[in-house]
């Protein structure tokens, strides 16, 4: 069936024309069959009091024939109801009930057998009367009439039709009057309709419904103005409050990038100006080493080589510095590496410029992660760096880096049987410059796991570190696989 | 062609006296023309005499922070002249930015190098240089680059 003859997608108007009609219908078929019903009696009490009358007065013309048996005179007097239409048959009886006579001769057997004691009154077609002839209270015989109804029916069915016809005429008069006052209710409610419409249309939160009376119609536009006059307030507030936000937000910007670019300027003076005067003290101490070599006692020539060495830990210094400060400014790329090519590159490296190789070195294979690829190298190659130098003093040294992976990210694990630190500095382990071992233990800046710290959180990672003095360390890196990046 | 020059553009005086010895390590006869910044090394490409400079001229170290005008201005000059643009030129710096890296070798820088912190690799740096550049390099003369 179509949506739209559905009762729930009428429009209101027709909705209320509707029932409007319907009501009507009802009242006036209910006005119709009442009178209908009403007329149909009163034509039949009439038709009845006049069928009595004429019995009436035929039983006093038949009573002296009766008396006498004139069966002439009989036949004469029911004769004489052929003028009157309506009437079908006339019997008469006498006293024992015996048929006399009759209007329509031949149709003898129309007449009631009185031996069965007939039943009079309204039946389907006809109606039946039956009055006894009396003369001084002694009964000389029955007169029995029956009459049609065709004349009744004629009757009724113009009635019908009339009051069929003045019905329709009525509810045609009902029905324009009923569609002009519909607008009284329906107009408010398709106004307010057509303006909600609207504001949900165009977004104009200005517009208002026009509001009529003080029923409950009314009170629905005036609600309905209200909430629109709350909901442009609020959306006023959110446009003003985004508007200082990205003021806000635009002001911060400009002061990140404007310390964003001094602390490029300050990287690159570190790493040029504060190179420059180390190149310098390096440079000369080392000319002097080698072309005034003879005028130097032992003792000068020591106090050289402490410059010297001095000059080397301090350009580590500043190349781990310039590091960090890279790792903390560059943008962080989101790509798939493969952690077991870069971490057997690092190890290559680191093998062919260490003096002992470990013992052994396990990298598990096809290991893959998610992150920037120059700035994990540097991680790890601190991390493995770490692992290289901590465990040089031992006899085996074992290297080994495993990783587990789940749905949230990838966990590397980075192993070395070292010397390990203990857990209760564990705190210090990962800010910079702080170092647990002595230069003359092992040497070190302390900004090498500031920097895998560093960009680990980039990355929205986790790093974290077990060891047990004198057994060795692990590195746990926890990397997510697709993280927004910082 | 162990008499081509050198030329060193070079702002701190240190680093002067410490290059001049490497190459005159690297390279006994080698003449080693010094100048202190951008402008002078202009003016001594492009102004009077500049012919016979050019002329003699085997290759330029440049450095790439100097004051007044930088060095890679004064190599954007160098590749933008017919004069000059076949000289060969090779940044030194002691900075590593990734960005001048690449800015050098857009600008037509023939090799860039990190100034080490040790005077022995320094040494071995302009050695190889010197014997690259002066010896196995060979360059087209500025007298026909002139006549196209």
């Amino acid at each position: 069936m179509n949506d739209q003859l559905r009762w729930r997608y009428w429009p209101i108007r027709l909705k209320l024309l509707f029932l409007t009609m319907l009501v009507s219908t009802l009242g006036i078929a209910l006005v119709c069959v009442s009178l209908i019903v009403l007329e149909n009696r009163t034509y039949r009490n009439q038709m009845e009091s006049e069928l009595h009358v004429i019995a009436s007065i035929l039983a006093e013309q038949s009573a002296a024939a009766l008396l006498f048996e004139d069966r002439e005179q009989l036949r004469s007097i029911s004769s004489s109801l052929r003028q009157i239409e309506t009437i079908t048959q006339a019997c008469v009886f006498d006293a024992a009930g015996m048929l006399l006579t009759s209007l329509n001769e031949p149709d003898k057997v129309t007449c009631p057998d009185l031996s069965t004691a007939p039943v009079m009154g309204f039946e389907a077609n006809a109606y039946k009367l039956m009055v006894p002839v009396t003369l001084d209270q002694e009964v000389l015989g029955y007169i029995y009439l029956n009459s049609h109804l065709k004349v009744l029916r004629a009757h009724i069915q113009s009635f019908v039709m009339a009051a069929v016809g003045i019905g329709l005429l009525i509810q045609l008069l009902l029905l324009f009057v009923a569609y002009k006052l519909q607008r009284i209710v329906s107009h408010p409610i398709l106004a307010l309709s057509d303006t909600a419409e609207q504001i949900a249309i165009e977004h104009d939160y200005s517009i208002r419904a026009p509001v009529s009376g003080h029923d409950e119609l009314g009170r629905l536009s005036a609600t309905f103005n209200d909430m629109i006059s709350t909901i442009q307030l609020q959306n006023r507030r959110i446009l003003e409050s985004r508007d200082s936000l990205e003021r806000k937000v635009e002001e911060r910007t400009a002061q990140l990038s404007l310390a964003n670019r001094e602390l490029e300027a300050f990287s690159y003076s570190v790493s040029h100006d504060l190179r420059q005067p180390l190149r310098a003290i390096e440079g000369f101490s080392q000319a002097l080493e080698e072309d005034c070599e003879e005028n130097l006692n032992d003792l000068g020539k020591d106090y050289l080589r402490r410059v010297r060495a001095a000059s080397v830990r301090m350009s580590n210094l500043i190349d781990g510095l310039l590091v960090l400060s890279r790792v903390s400014r560059q943008t962080v790329e989101a790509e798939p590496v493969d952690l077991t090519s870069l971490l057997q590159e690092i190890c290559d490296e680191l093998c062919s410029i260490g003096d002992r190789p470990p013992t052994e070195i396990h990298i598990q294979p096809d290991m893959a992660v998610t992150g920037d690829s120059r700035m994990l190298r540097v991680a790890f190659q601190n991390l493995l760096e770490n692992a290289w130098k901590y465990s040089s003093k031992k006899d085996r040294r074992r290297i080994e880096v495993t990783s587990t992976s789940d749905s949230a990210g990838a966990v590397v694990k980075v192993q070395d049987n070292g010397a390990g630190f203990d857990m209760k500095y564990v705190e210090k382990l990962f800010v910079a410059f702080n170092r647990l071992h002595t230069p003359s233990e092992f040497g070190g800046t302390g900004i090498g796991l500031a920097t895998v710290y560093r960009v680990i959180r980039r990355h929205h990672g986790e790093v974290w570190a077990e060891s047990e003095l004198g057994k060795g360390a692990t590195f746990y890196v926890k990397l997510p696989h697709s993280a927004e990046q910082r | 062609m162990e008499g081509y020059s050198i030329l060193v553009v070079e702002d701190n005086p240190d680093d002067q006296v410490l290059t001049v010895r490497a190459l005159k390590n690297a390279s006994k006869n080698c003449q080693i023309v010094v100048l202190e910044d951008g402008q002078a090394a202009i003016d001594y490409l492009f102004g009077n005499g500049a012919d016979e400079a050019l002329n003699k001229l085997g290759v330029v170290l440049l450095d790439l922070k100097l004051p007044r005008v930088n060095g890679l201005e004064v190599l954007n000059k160098i590749r933008s002249s017919p004069r000059t643009n076949w000289l060969p030129v090779i940044m030194v710096t002691s900075s590593d930015e990734p960005g001048e890296l690449l800015e050098a070798y857009r600008l037509g820088a023939n090799s860039y190098i990190n100034k080490p912190i040790n005077l022995r690799e320094f040494t071995d740096q302009m050695n190889v240089l010197a014997r690259y550049w002066l010896q196995v390099n060979k360059v087209p003369r500025a007298g026909s680059v002139r006549k196209v």
